[in-house]
């Protein structure tokens, strides 16, 4: 039987939240519940990426004085997907201002937070 | 390639000039931004024509031949680059030049066109311009994600620019949209990392080619499934398509130009980096060929079915990268030059039509097929222009999209897909009948009301040297296509290769 670890919890519930956000923006009415479900997928991705990255007793990757280096690689975590998810961190911000942006706009002319409203009678 | 392992100075400009220039004029007003706009897009051309081939790493080094303990160049040599890597090829220097070259009348035109929020505005394009360049240059995975992540909020910004309702839902939709492909494209790239433990591409490819995949199929297949989505967000490929062409039909046309350019690189790209990872899986060439099949199809008959100009173009953009993809997709010699090709004659020809759509923004603003505007009368050359637009979009020589075309439809027979080969020519001639159905209505059927001013209108200038050069380029890459082909034939060998 497949044991239980930190990591494997990890993307258990990483999946659930990618899988709660693309539902949620997929299917909610509700244009603001929709970039609270993008923020979970984002959130998600992020736990994804720092499951991956986690090694059980592991270390920052800092050489330290007196470690030796092939303490150092067998148990320094990686260091790229940390940086990723500082990136992803920063695009999610970016894509929730302008999605917030963009549905204060809509709300502003329509009066309504409905997407199925909104988007009603599109384009000419 | 230069056998140097210095970095390259050219590729840090091409990023950093348009993202400077992004800045400084998003906080200027008025008259300080044409000048300052239109220098820096023509050093983006200067740099983009004077560059030499070569790398710019972010760490790492380039790959280390194990025999000799030098480092090399040779895409036949197995050696880990440990790098995040931009690369300037031939390829790179094509798509470049060109797209710098629409880079320029775009920004010219929009410093013409807008009087308010112009900086932001300009800005905007400039970055959208970024996005593009680096897309075609990267070749890691990281950047990859980040540049598509950061396109599709520009292409976003772009769109909501226009001002209008139309254009806000379409950036909505887009934003949303792209919120879930970027999402797909960071997960992708932690499977591909988690698999392989590189982000840069041709280590990843080496790695999976000398280890195998093994067990860790399915963990590929699902990467596979979200690089899919990705390309098919990116380039507006269907089932997706409605988003991209509500994007193209709702901004500027000038804007849409780069649009559509940002489009067909990340089409280009993505699509490569695609064939390069995947292509051990068994069913990757068939998914590639099917998608494109279905965007060319529903491309096109929407676009005889609109009753705007502007979204006829967008549907025939749509339609177009699906020729792009095609090519790509059948992953031979013969169809990737093709799908590169037809993506530089796609920009080419589209560009020619979309600046003769901003020329209508001139005469009153009306694109609507439904009412006859006599414009052939008020301005020849438009609609000359536009007529030697459609017929190069049509695939008639002595235009360039015959060659591409022709090599495309080769390539199919070659595989053994001559009923592709025979849409492909479907595709043509529909996109001549839905072109030519706007431009009778538009430009050479005399208007209904008799009333209607006739008095000439002053076009800019720069409007119309732009399409006097892109009518040049087209009617020269059509008679000499080895002028563009002596830049992709080399990638392409290298890409197959590998």
């Amino acid at each position: 039987m497949t044991e239980i670890t930190i990591q494997l919890l990890g993307f258990i519930a990483a999946t659930v939240l990618i899988v709660v956000g693309m539902g949620g923006m997929l299917f909610l009415d509700n244009l603001i519940k929709k970039v609270i479900a993008f923020t979970l997928l984002s959130d998600g991705v992020n736990l994804l990426l720092v499951a991956l990255a986690y090694i059980e007793g592991g270390i920052v990757p800092i050489l330290l004085p007196g470690m030796s280096i092939s303490e150092f690689t067998s148990r320094a975590a990686l260091v790229f997907p940390a940086g990723i998810v500082l990136t992803n961190i920063v695009i999610g911000v970016s894509t929730t201002a302008i999605l917030v942006a963009l549905v204060i706009m809509l709300y502003r002319r329509y009066g309504t937070l409905k997407a199925s409203v909104i988007l009603k009678g599109e384009r000419r | 390639m230069m056998e140097s392992i210095s970095n390259l100075w050219s590729i840090p400009l091409l990023v950093i000039i348009p993202m400077l220039t992004a800045i400084i004029v998003n906080f200027l007003y008025d008259k300080a931004i044409k000048p300052i706009s239109i220098c820096s897009a023509i050093i983006i051309l200067i740099i983009s024509i004077i560059s030499p081939y070569g790398y710019h790493w972010f760490t790492g080094h380039p790959a280390f031949n194990p025999d000799t303990l030098l480092f090399t160049f040779n895409p036949n040599i197995f050696g880990y680059r440990l790098s995040l890597e931009f690369i300037f090829g031939p390829l790179q220097h094509i798509m470049i030049v060109i797209s710098s070259l629409i880079l320029l009348f775009c920004v010219t035109l929009s410093t013409i066109g807008l009087t308010k929020r112009q900086g932001p505005y300009m800005a905007l394009l400039y970055l959208l311009f970024m996005s593009s360049v680096i897309v075609i240059m990267v070749n890691d995975l990281y950047h990859l994600w980040i540049v598509v992540e950061i396109g599709s909020l520009i292409v976003v910004g772009v769109a909501a620019a226009s001002g209008t309702s139309i254009s806000h839902k379409a950036a909505l939709k887009y934003a949303f949209f792209s919120a879930i492909s970027g999402a797909g494209l960071a997960v992708s790239l932690a499977l591909i990392l988690g698999l392989t433990g590189f982000a840069n591409i041709s280590d990843a490819i080496i790695y999976l080619r000398q280890f195998g995949i093994g067990d860790m199929a399915t963990v590929l297949y699902i990467a596979f499934g979200f690089f899919v989505l990705s390309w098919m967000y990116a380039g507006g490929l269907a089932p997706i398509h409605p988003l991209k062409s509500e994007v193209y039909g709702a901004s500027y046309p000038h804007a849409t130009v780069l649009l559509q350019v940002q489009s067909k690189l990340m089409l280009v790209a993505i699509g490569i980096i695609m064939l390069r990872l995947f292509s051990m899986l068994p069913f990757v060439k068939e998914v590639m060929i099917f998608l494109s099949v279905i965007t060319m199809m529903i491309g096109v008959i929407m676009a005889l079915i609109q009753v705007d100009f502007r979204w006829i173009i967008a549907y025939l953009i749509i339609s177009h990268s699906g020729l792009v993809t095609l090519g790509i997709g059948l992953g031979t010699q013969e169809g990737l030059v093709g799908g590169i090709f037809q993506a530089v004659n796609d920009i080419i020809y589209m560009t020619i039509l979309l600046l003769c759509c901003e020329a209508l923004f001139y005469f009153g603003g009306k694109t609507s097929t439904k009412e006859a505007y006599g414009i052939a009368k008020k301005s020849p050359f438009i609609t000359t222009a536009v007529i030697l637009g459609a017929i190069a979009a049509a695939g008639i020589p002595p235009f360039n999209g015959f060659q591409s075309e022709i090599i495309l439809i080769q390539a199919c027979l070659k595989e053994g897909l001559p009923e592709i080969a025979v849409l492909i020519l479907m595709v043509s001639v529909t996109t001549f009948i839905a072109l030519l159905r706007g431009i009778y209505r538009i430009f050479l059927k005399p208007p209904e009301l008799q009333d209607q001013d006739d008095s000439n209108v002053d076009l800019p200038k720069v409007l119309i040297i732009g399409i006097i050069i892109f009518i040049i380029l087209s009617i020269i890459i059509g008679i000499y296509p080895d002028i563009v082909l002596r830049f992709i034939i080399p990638v392409v060998k290298e890409v197959l290769l590998i």
